[in-house]
């Protein structure tokens, strides 16, 4: 990649930060500190490992639904705004390409994420310091997945967002982002429903996005181990996704004409 | 290296898609064959709907071509480097609300590559040369439709184009803004730089242009120099005058006389004009102004284009 | 940034990508198993928190659970040895809190924690414990008592007790007619055999195609063949009295002409004979084997 593509990407992306904060994005994380604050204290009266399973099961939780919101939400804004209010149009005519822009945004809203997510995760850590509870690592094992989940969601809004309106794009997102939770469902249909097509159950559970692949909260919050090896194809298959879609929504960008 | 030509469209045509199940191809640009030479500033007239737009959007790449071939400063389109030569001001731009001017026009000189001290220096230059200094440091969704366009025209001139395009660079800009932008042209200009800018407004054109190209209806009309194409003799000269009665005022040339509240307005043969000057400042009056009026643009499209200026489709600009 | 190449190189890609993600995909569920999904029920941890963080919405998450628990308990996994029963019951509890009027769920998870391994968890004491809670979420449901009876009998053998239960449920609205004969029945010594087979039948009847219909099928086949494996015996008690002395083995029994059943159980695997005692039990390699 040149050094002048590089530094370009890096432009819009730092740009795409800055808006987002300016927005007031981050202000989710008042919410989550509220939150963890009433966990931390109205559980006190459950035994010690439910507490602080609960706080971990809360913080978590709460860390992957904010995130969802965000990803949506700006996700799908990130190009239709531009686009709607034409302040586009001057970027575009700058040496500037449209795959330049559009993963500059995409590289933006990913950062944002990343930063609300770290500082969840270390708000979480004092949380349960506060309680009485070691900060435990491993919950770093789930927190990746659920930051790699959280990138395909929005490389998805993204993507929606190129192909059709913003309202419409909203929707698939949420529909896309709703059906890939329960993809365990979709895919042993056969158990329940034994007419139903193999071939159409297969092609679904394959085609859509399986987020339940980024879901490792359980297992952390009981402590269980998480393999290495598991990690690795859960990030192997988010990241080849979360290309896939790029790579759709660039093409669809592309293509558009700004009337 | 330089060439004699900016800009060289080929049988440049695009037509839009109208309707949502069954669409129905509307043409907005007919094969237009374009030249804008090195050192000149050229205006790009027409009526609303003439597809003045259309033409400086696909320049820029905002739309995608359906048949025609363009070149920019002697390269082919597709070639990224004129886009560092380049400066380009949308009609009714819109920035970013939460940016001040300062911290955009740094983010452009970003995507120039522009050293962090260049874009300093430069964005303060042309916060300056477009009178926003006093704002450089408000975030721009407090500025006005006027303070809008001075940025936009702003971020247009970051990387010092040899070549400016501006759609409707005048549109919401008070007298101030307009001269200022008028100057801004002139000094261009002086530089060596080219300048093509679309105006509806017949004024700017005379005063700025070395050539003009006329559109209606997605097709080129007429191409140069804007006395070749309007009849730009004087058609008579209008007098303001006061301090008199003019009812009964004779004078040879004296075509029309009207009254305003205490004034009157004179409509005089052009030769007449001495005569009919002494008449008033005999009558006891005395003259507040003297005017020659021309064909507007306005009566240009009514006369020779026929109809209202725009064609059977209408609309898209 | 246009261009053809461009976007033929993007196709490209995407050709190169869909079948990676595919295969990836695979390689995950292969390194954690296709039935991770569960741990939904693990982590939260009881029906009533699940109550309280779907308001409006308990149905369908019922529904989701119940199809959840029939997925991992059920189908072609029947059988299979993998199966997490800790998680059936919070499975069941969950469903059945947010839908208590999900009948199918309670006798679903009586039955599957009652069964012996490896088809169910083997804690009948759980099974009932469902299987009341349903009663008193619905008191008009004659079946759920009638299953509440049944293992109470089958399970826990304790005729008294099933007897109370199953006159309770005569007397609901609609309820069977042979239900009070055979409450009063399971209260006369001997024939439990039959009474269980009685049960089952029942069961059997009632279920619809599935694996709780399955069941009922394979448990009414192990009656069979115990009572196939009684008259064996019996045919063996004849050959004692006739030729004076027990018959070696099973093949020897059936050349004799003594025995009108065959020798072999339905799935085809011989009875075993003790030659000692004269009994014949199911050999402990036949499916149809049960402890008891």
């Amino acid at each position: 990649m040149g050094r002048g593509r590089l530094s370009r990407l890096l432009a819009v992306a730092a740009n795409t930060f800055r808006e987002t904060v300016r927005e007031r994005v981050l202000y989710n994380l008042v919410f989550f500190a509220i939150l963890m604050t009433l966990s931390g204290l109205l559980l006190g009266q459950l035994s010690i490992r439910q507490d602080e399973k609960i706080i971990k099961d809360v913080g978590l939780a709460a860390m992957e639904f904010f995130g969802i919101l965000i990803a949506i939400f700006i996700g799908v804004g990130l190009v239709s705004k531009e686009v709607e209010r034409r302040s586009i149009y001057p970027l575009l005519a700058k040496p500037l390409g449209r795959g330049e822009f559009f993963l500059g945004k995409f590289l933006g809203l990913s950062f944002t994420l990343l930063v609300n997510v770290g500082l969840m995760t270390v708000g979480l850590g004092l949380t349960l310091l506060a309680t009485g509870r070691p900060a435990d690592p491993s919950l770093l094992d789930a927190v990746y997945p659920i930051y790699l989940g959280l990138l395909l969601v929005v490389a998805l809004a993204m993507m929606f967002s190129s192909i059709t309106s913003s309202a419409l794009a909203t929707v698939f997102t949420v529909g896309v982002v709703i059906a890939g939770r329960y993809s365990d469902v979709i895919r042993n249909m056969r158990e329940v429903a034994p007419g139903a097509p193999a071939w159409l159950t297969q092609l679904l559970y394959y085609a859509l996005p399986n987020f339940r692949h980024f879901d490792f909260k359980d297992r952390v919050a009981y402590g269980d181990p998480v393999p290495a090896a598991a990690l690795a194809w859960v990030t192997l298959y988010g990241l080849s996704y979360v290309a896939f879609a790029l790579v759709i929504g660039l093409l669809a960008f592309r293509a558009r004409d700004f009337q | 290296m330089e060439t004699p030509l900016v800009l060289k469209t080929v049988g440049l045509s695009k037509s839009y898609k109208v309707g949502h199940i069954w669409q129905r191809s509307r043409p907005a640009l007919h094969g237009l064959d374009l030249e804008v030479r090195r050192g000149e500033v050229f205006g790009y007239l027409g009526p609303n709907g003439s597809g003045k737009t259309t033409t400086l959007k696909l320049l820029m790449g905002l739309l995608h071509p359906d048949a025609g071939e363009i070149q920019v400063l002697g390269r082919p389109w597709s070639d990224p480097a004129w886009r560092h030569r380049v400066g380009y001001l949308p009609e009714h731009p819109y920035l970013y609300d939460y940016l001040t001017a300062q911290e955009y026009l740094d983010y452009v000189g970003r995507l120039f590559g522009m050293t962090a001290r260049d874009r300093a220096e430069r964005g303060r230059a042309l916060l300056e040369r477009v009178a926003l200094t006093r704002v450089a440091a408000v975030p721009m969704r407090r500025f006005s439709k006027g303070m809008l366009q001075r940025a936009g025209i702003a971020q247009a001139l970051v990387n010092d184009p040899e070549f400016l395009v501006l759609d409707e660079p005048m549109s919401g800009l008070d007298p101030v803004g307009r001269r200022l932008v008028r100057d801004l042209i002139l000094d261009l200009k002086a530089a060596g730089k080219t300048v093509l800018f679309s105006t509806h407004i017949l004024p700017d054109a005379e005063t700025l242009c070395d050539r003009v190209a006329v559109l209606r209806g997605g097709r080129l009309m007429d191409v140069g120099p804007l006395s070749q194409i309007l009849k730009l003799d004087v058609s008579h000269m209008e007098v303001l005058a006061a301090g008199l009665d003019a009812t009964s005022l004779e004078a040879p040339g004296l075509r029309l006389r009207q009254r305003l509240g205490e004034r009157w307005r004179l409509e005089v043969e052009e030769r007449s004009l001495g005569g009919v000057v002494r008449a008033v400042e005999a009558a006891g009056g005395r003259i507040l102004s003297v005017q020659p009026i021309r064909q507007s643009l306005e009566d240009y499209f009514l006369k020779e284009l026929g109809g209202e200026g725009s064609g059977p489709w209408g609309g898209e600009d | 940034m246009r261009g053809g190449t461009g976007s033929a190189a993007a196709a490209g890609l995407l050709l190169v990508l869909a079948p990676a993600i595919a295969w990836f995909q695979a390689r995950i569920d292969s390194a954690l198993g296709p039935f991770r999904p569960q741990e939904e029920a693990l982590y939260l941890w009881s029906g009533k928190h699940v109550k309280m963080i779907a308001p409006g919405f308990e149905g369908i998450a019922a529904d989701l659970y119940w199809l959840r628990t029939v997925q991992y308990f059920g189908g072609q996994r029947t059988y299979s040895r993998d199966k997490n029963f800790a998680l059936l019951y919070p499975l069941i509890d969950i469903t059945t809190t947010l839908d208590p009027r999900l009948e199918i769920a309670y006798r679903y998870g009586a039955i599957f924690l009652s069964e012996g391994a490896p088809v169910g968890a083997g804690r009948p004491q759980e099974g009932i414990a469902i299987l009341e809670r349903g009663a008193r979420a619905l008191p008009g449901s004659w079946r759920l008592r009638q299953d509440l009876g049944f293992f109470h009998f089958i399970f826990l053998k304790d005729a008294e007790k099933a007897s109370e239960v199953l006159m309770e449920a005569s007397r609901i609205q609609g309820a069977a007619f042979w239900l009070k004969a055979m409450a009063a029945d399971l209260l006369a010594k001997g024939g439990d055999r039959e009474k269980s087979r009685r049960m089952w039948r029942q069961m059997y009847e009632q279920a619809e195609e599935g694996i709780m219909k399955a069941n009922a099928l394979d448990r009414l086949q192990v009656l069979d063949a115990r009572d196939q494996a009684d008259r064996l015996a019996a045919a063996g008690a004849e050959f004692e009295r006739r030729l004076g002395r027990r018959p070696a083995t099973l093949a020897e029994l059936r050349a004799s002409g003594l025995a009108s059943d065959p020798i072999v159980d339905t799935t085809g695997v011989p009875f075993e004979l003790d030659p000692s005692s004269g009994r014949v039990t199911i050999s402990r390699r036949s499916s149809l084997w049960r402890p008891e």
